[in-house]
């Protein structure tokens, strides 16, 4: 079987951990060009069924994870399955599907893990009957989901390009089927339309290739001390007064999920209760949380009260985020006593430069350069557009020296790839097409 | 009352098939034609074969059947087209002698054990409780048996077409069968009305050749029967010519006569085999349609038009007719006409041909909606050999897409339906690569055996041919210096190897031939040229070849995933409505079936299994 891979947590926008599973005879070979571990030389040699803890690298991002191979059939799907346990943030779990996506995978189907272990023979009776009901709702949404998407530019450009493609399998197919009828140049007719199909997939591609950052939006706690303004905050960024705002410490006792848009990107907000320590049992609950959910943010915003003196909790407070990307905020810059050392200084009150913030964590998570444009966000199309792209490649690359028959399998397979996302029954597509566009058969 | 294991109804191209591989299997098998003169009837072009078509007959032989072995018998001219492009496509087409074809296949039957060949025409079907009994025919006569196979062709209701004229016929002037349909539809079996035509034909002596392009046949090229020894027949000419503006002009300014045009026939026509005058409406912007004017036959002056099928009006053909370089003069001995005949809904069969309603019923051929002789053939033999198997208690026979064109022709048919007559073309096969001429023996006569259809002589030939294919595998590490074959390298534009190069290395290369490989090496020189072609033609496409493995692999999984007969889809919690109607119409055998069927979904399909796991323990 192909290997495949997906997000095996629930894809909240905040989990502390997150969850990639990838399965299939590939899976082990894949994990080990994206994972690497002090305890091996090389991931290849894992062991089986132990967590390891490592490093992994998929595009630009490195993140701490433990990742643990388990061996085909001993596994959950009876096929080779290497899982990371990384850091909840939408961007490094994207990131880590994306690498596994270069290297060779394909996103899972919905319930596809599942169908797996069921054909292997691997899942019980008692899972099955939730798991039916779970993958038809999730397909119906799905099938929603797809639907919306098929409005707009980028929709036109997947449309028109996978029409062009059959249109140059249509070429080739009609030049096969009736050799004697048909004494156009097909061939050259349908490089032409391979070379321009495969421009322009490729932007789309590399364009859409941090897309699901508009999807999921990027993650961004704000953390302080107790009465830093971390709610006042928040507040001012959504412009709405849903947050708790006191001046009494460690009245927010649990975490606060809000998103705003700005220019199309969703930017998920968590607000943090106070982190310290502290006796109360509920407020140790909401700091438990707190922590969690900063783990699992792209971006931290520090907010250091410029009204107070700094102390030395505030300056360990840097520490507990070291590793993450990191905005150093100075609150309260209308009553600013006690500067200090910021990437901005904001106030929530007069709303001085909470825009300026927003801009600064649109170009921190990279966010900022797809504000507007017309990309793929869907992981499961960008795949599709990749698969196509790299069968017009084999197509466009053996082009002089395969027989037409065997380019056709090249664009058939780019057609079938952006079919995935059209819907188009290509088969009946390219017949209507050869026999529209040719005058054929006797 | 006469008893008989099984019955087939039409001695056309399917029935002789089915009627054969039923007989050929061990059972006393009745076949019942119209009119015998109309056994295996070639009533369109005559020729078998053809891209895509080609492959189907090769399928047909390798499992045993009879149409390659009886199209090489009556071959006149072959040429094999596509050889400019790559092995998969190359595909045999064969001008046969029409009137020695049907005398071959007639004597064929004549000559088959436990087979019975009778004229009469099949009134009604017979059924008790669901179950086949028998048929009647127009005589009264009732004659028993456990399975009938249908395969009518045009015949049902039929009704031909030329101009204002109608008349109620099966194709040239044999009669057709008129109470059959009346008999199906009382058993719920769904019908379709579909249409299709013939040009007109000429007399050859009328015709003026030397305004033509003749067209010669290739010499040397492989028969469609692994079991014909020698190259075919090949010294009669076809000539092209074409159509022109005068041409052009008469069709369209005579619409309104042209009964497709004005709503005399309402069948719906193959798209890819258009008449004359389709073609001159829907491509207003050619100025020229090619015709072919090809024999038919050795004892006969009478040629046929392709190309200019029609079912205009008799004197716009002549004046059409005459419009065309060099038959100005032509005299026309049978008017094109178009016939529209009653077919089967496809999607009421189950994949091994067999009616999903009445238990020992199958059904074959055109009469499935499809179009031509060979795909009729191909289904023919398969209904045969479900209906043997089905006496015989056994489980269907079902070859996969990936297995032959026949499973693709087969599963297109039931699984997605037909809106107009099914031709089958090699880029329906989404693995053609691995469904070569070249190999239809090795991919399908261990299972021809298996079932009793292959005899001992074919089977001892083709172990044989194999030996030879391991043989010359062996040889492949034999080594070339490169001073040995630098001067054959670069004479076939071919970089020459640095160090010494293996003949599978050798083979590999894209300028580079079997043919080259015997003449450069001793070690090859004896080799069966067709054991080494197809040698070569593995390996030059390996790569190609290799990409579609997995897939096939992967898909051959969901077809060992068996839907037990009367599965309750109502009962299948999770499935989306649309997917759960098409399930309950197609009701396929297997998941691999039931994932290619419209409007379901891969989610359908992982809900799908997950229940019929539950439901096996």
């Amino acid at each position: 079987m192909d290997t495949i891979v997906a997000e095996s947590t629930a894809p909240v926008s905040v989990s502390a951990i997150g969850i990639v599973r990838i399965s299939g005879e590939n899976a082990l070979e894949i994990a080990s060009r994206i994972f690497s571990t002090a305890e091996l030389e090389n991931f290849i040699n894992a062991e089986p069924r132990r967590m390891y803890l490592g490093t992994v690298t998929a595009s630009n991002l490195k993140d701490k994870a433990f990742c643990m191979y388990c061996k085909a059939p001993k596994s959950y799907t009876g096929e080779d399955i290497v899982e990371f346990h990384c850091h909840g943030g939408r961007v490094i779990i994207r990131s880590i599907i994306r690498a596994c996506i270069e290297l060779g995978a394909r996103p899972a189907l919905p319930g596809e893990f599942t169908k797996r272990a069921f054909i292997n023979g691997k899942l019980t009776l008692d899972a099955a009957e939730g798991i039916a009901d779970l993958i038809s709702a999730r397909s119906e949404a799905e099938a929603l989901q797809a639907y919306r998407l098929m409005s707009g530019e980028i929709a036109k450009k997947i449309y028109e390009n996978a029409d062009r493609l059959n249109m140059a399998l249509a070429n080739l197919e009609a030049g096969l089927d009736y050799p004697e009828e048909i004494l156009e140049d097909t061939k050259a007719a349908a490089l032409d339309i391979i070379n321009k199909v495969l421009e322009e997939l490729k932007q789309v591609y590399d364009s859409s290739k941090k897309g699901s950052l508009v999807r999921e939006g990027v993650t961004v706690a704000i953390a302080g001390l107790p009465n830093a303004g971390k709610s006042s905050l928040l507040n001012a960024l959504l412009k709405d007064d849903r947050a708790i705002v006191t001046d009494i410490p460690g009245t927010t006792r649990d975490t606060l999920y809000e998103t705003l848009e700005w220019e199309g990107v969703r930017i998920n907000l968590v607000d943090t209760a106070g982190i310290r320590e502290s006796d109360d049992p509920i407020e140790k609950i909401g700091v438990t949380r707190a922590k969690t959910a900063i783990e699992g943010a792209d971006l931290v915003v520090i907010l250091k009260d410029g009204s107070a003196p700094e102390t030395e909790e505030e300056r360990n407070l840097e520490k507990l985020y070291r590793g993450k990307k990191v905005i150093i905020a100075q609150s309260k810059s209308d009553r600013e006593k006690h500067p200090r050392n910021a990437d901005i200084k904001i106030s929530s009150k007069t709303g001085h430069n909470i825009e300026g913030l927003i801009k600064l964590i649109l170009d921190k998570t990279g966010a900022a350069e797809l504000s507007g444009s017309a990309i793929l966000t869907r992981e499961r199309h960008i795949f599709a557009v990749k698969e196509a792209i790299d069968a017009l490649s084999s197509a466009k690359e053996n082009f002089d020296i395969a027989p037409p028959d065997c380019t056709a399998v090249d664009i058939r397979h780019a057609c079938r790839a952006l079919a995935a996302i059209t819907g188009t029954d290509v088969s009946e597509d390219v017949y209507d097409k050869i026999f529209s566009e040719f005058c054929v058969g006797k | 009352m006469k008893a008989y294991d099984a019955i087939v109804v039409g001695g056309g191209h399917a029935g002789v098939e089915a009627a054969h591989a039923l007989a050929a299997m061990g059972h006393n098998t009745l076949m019942i034609s119209l009119t015998l003169e109309a056994i295996a009837f070639l009533a369109c072009n005559p020729n078998i074969g053809g891209t895509g078509k080609g492959h189907l007959v090769k399928e047909v032989d390798a499992l045993g059947g009879l149409m390659g072995i009886l199209a090489d018998k009556a071959t006149i001219q072959a040429r094999m087209l596509n050889l400019g492009n790559g092995p998969a496509v190359h595909s045999l087409r064969a001008q046969v002698d029409k009137a020695l074809y049907h005398r071959l296949a007639k004597q064929a039957l004549e000559s088959t054990p436990n087979l019975t060949v009778l004229e009469g025409e099949v009134t009604e079907i017979l059924c008790e409780g669901g179950e086949i009994t028998g048929v009647k025919t127009a005589l009264g006569e009732t004659y028993l048996a456990k399975a009938v196979v249908l395969c009518t062709g045009v015949y049902l209701d039929s009704r031909i077409v030329i101009g204002e004229y109608s008349r109620d016929s099966g194709p040239s002037g044999f009669q057709a069968s008129f109470r059959l349909s009346e008999s199906l539809e009382k058993l719920g079996i769904p019908l379709m009305r579909f249409k299709t035509g013939t040009p007109p034909r000429l007399l050859a002596s009328s015709i003026d050749y030397s305004k033509m392009a003749p067209q010669y046949g290739d010499k040397g090229i492989p028969t469609f029967s692994f079991m014909s020894d020698n190259f075919n027949r090949n010294d009669f000419l076809c000539y092209l010519t074409y159509t022109n503006k005068t041409t052009h002009d008469i069709i369209l300014s005579n619409l309104h006569r042209a009964p497709i045009f004005n709503g005399f026939i309402e069948g719906v026509g193959p798209r890819y085999c258009p008449s004359i005058e389709a073609k001159v409406v829907r491509f207003k912007d050619k100025d020229r349609h090619q015709v072919f004017i090809e024999p038919e036959g050795t004892d006969t002056h009478e040629v046929y038009a392709q190309g200019l099928s029609t079912s205009l009006p008799y004197d716009i053909q002549d004046k059409m007719v005459a419009s065309v370089a060099g038959l100005e003069d032509a005299k026309i001995m049978r008017y094109g006409y178009a016939i529209e005949y009653d077919c089967v809904d496809p999607t009421a069969l189950y994949p091994t041909l067999a009616i999903k309603t009445v238990k020992g019923l199958f059904s074959a051929g055109q009469a499935n909606g499809s179009s031509g002789y060979e795909e009729a053939a191909a289904q023919g033999i398969m209904a045969g050999i479900n209906a043997a198997l089905y006496l015989q208690g056994r489980e269907g026979f079902v070859l996969r897409r990936d297995q032959a064109y026949i499973g693709v022709l087969i599963d297109d048919l039931v699984t997605k339906g037909v809106d107009e007559p099914y031709r089958m073309m090699t880029s329906r096969a989404e693995y053609r690569l691995h469904l070569r001429q070249d190999n239809a023996d090795i991919r399908l006569t261990e299972t021809g055996r298996s079932l009793g259809l292959v005899k001992e002589d074919r089977y001892k030939r083709y172990l044989e041919h194999k030996k030879e294919i391991e043989r010359i595998e062996g040889l492949l590490s034999v080594s070339f210096s490169p001073a040995s074959v630098k001067d054959l390298f670069e004479a076939k534009g071919e970089t020459p190897p640095k160090s010494g190069i293996s003949a599978k290395d050798f083979l590999k290369r894209t300028r580079l031939t079997a043919d080259d490989l015997m003449a450069a090496s001793p070690d090859f020189a004896g080799c069966d040229l067709r054991a080494l072609k197809y040698v070569e033609t593995e390996l030059k496409y390996e790569g190609y070849l290799d990409k579609q493995r997995r897939e096939i692999r992967e898909e051959a999984r969901l077809e060992e995933l068996v839907i037990p007969d009367g599965f309750d889809y109502d009962k299948v919690e999770g499935l989306l409505s649309e997917a759960r109607e098409k399930l309950k119409k197609i009701r396929p055998l297997t998941v691999g079936q039931a994932s290619r069927i419209y409007g379901v979904t891969p989610a359908d399909i992982t809900v799908l299994i997950i229940c019929l796991k539950k439901k096996s323990k």
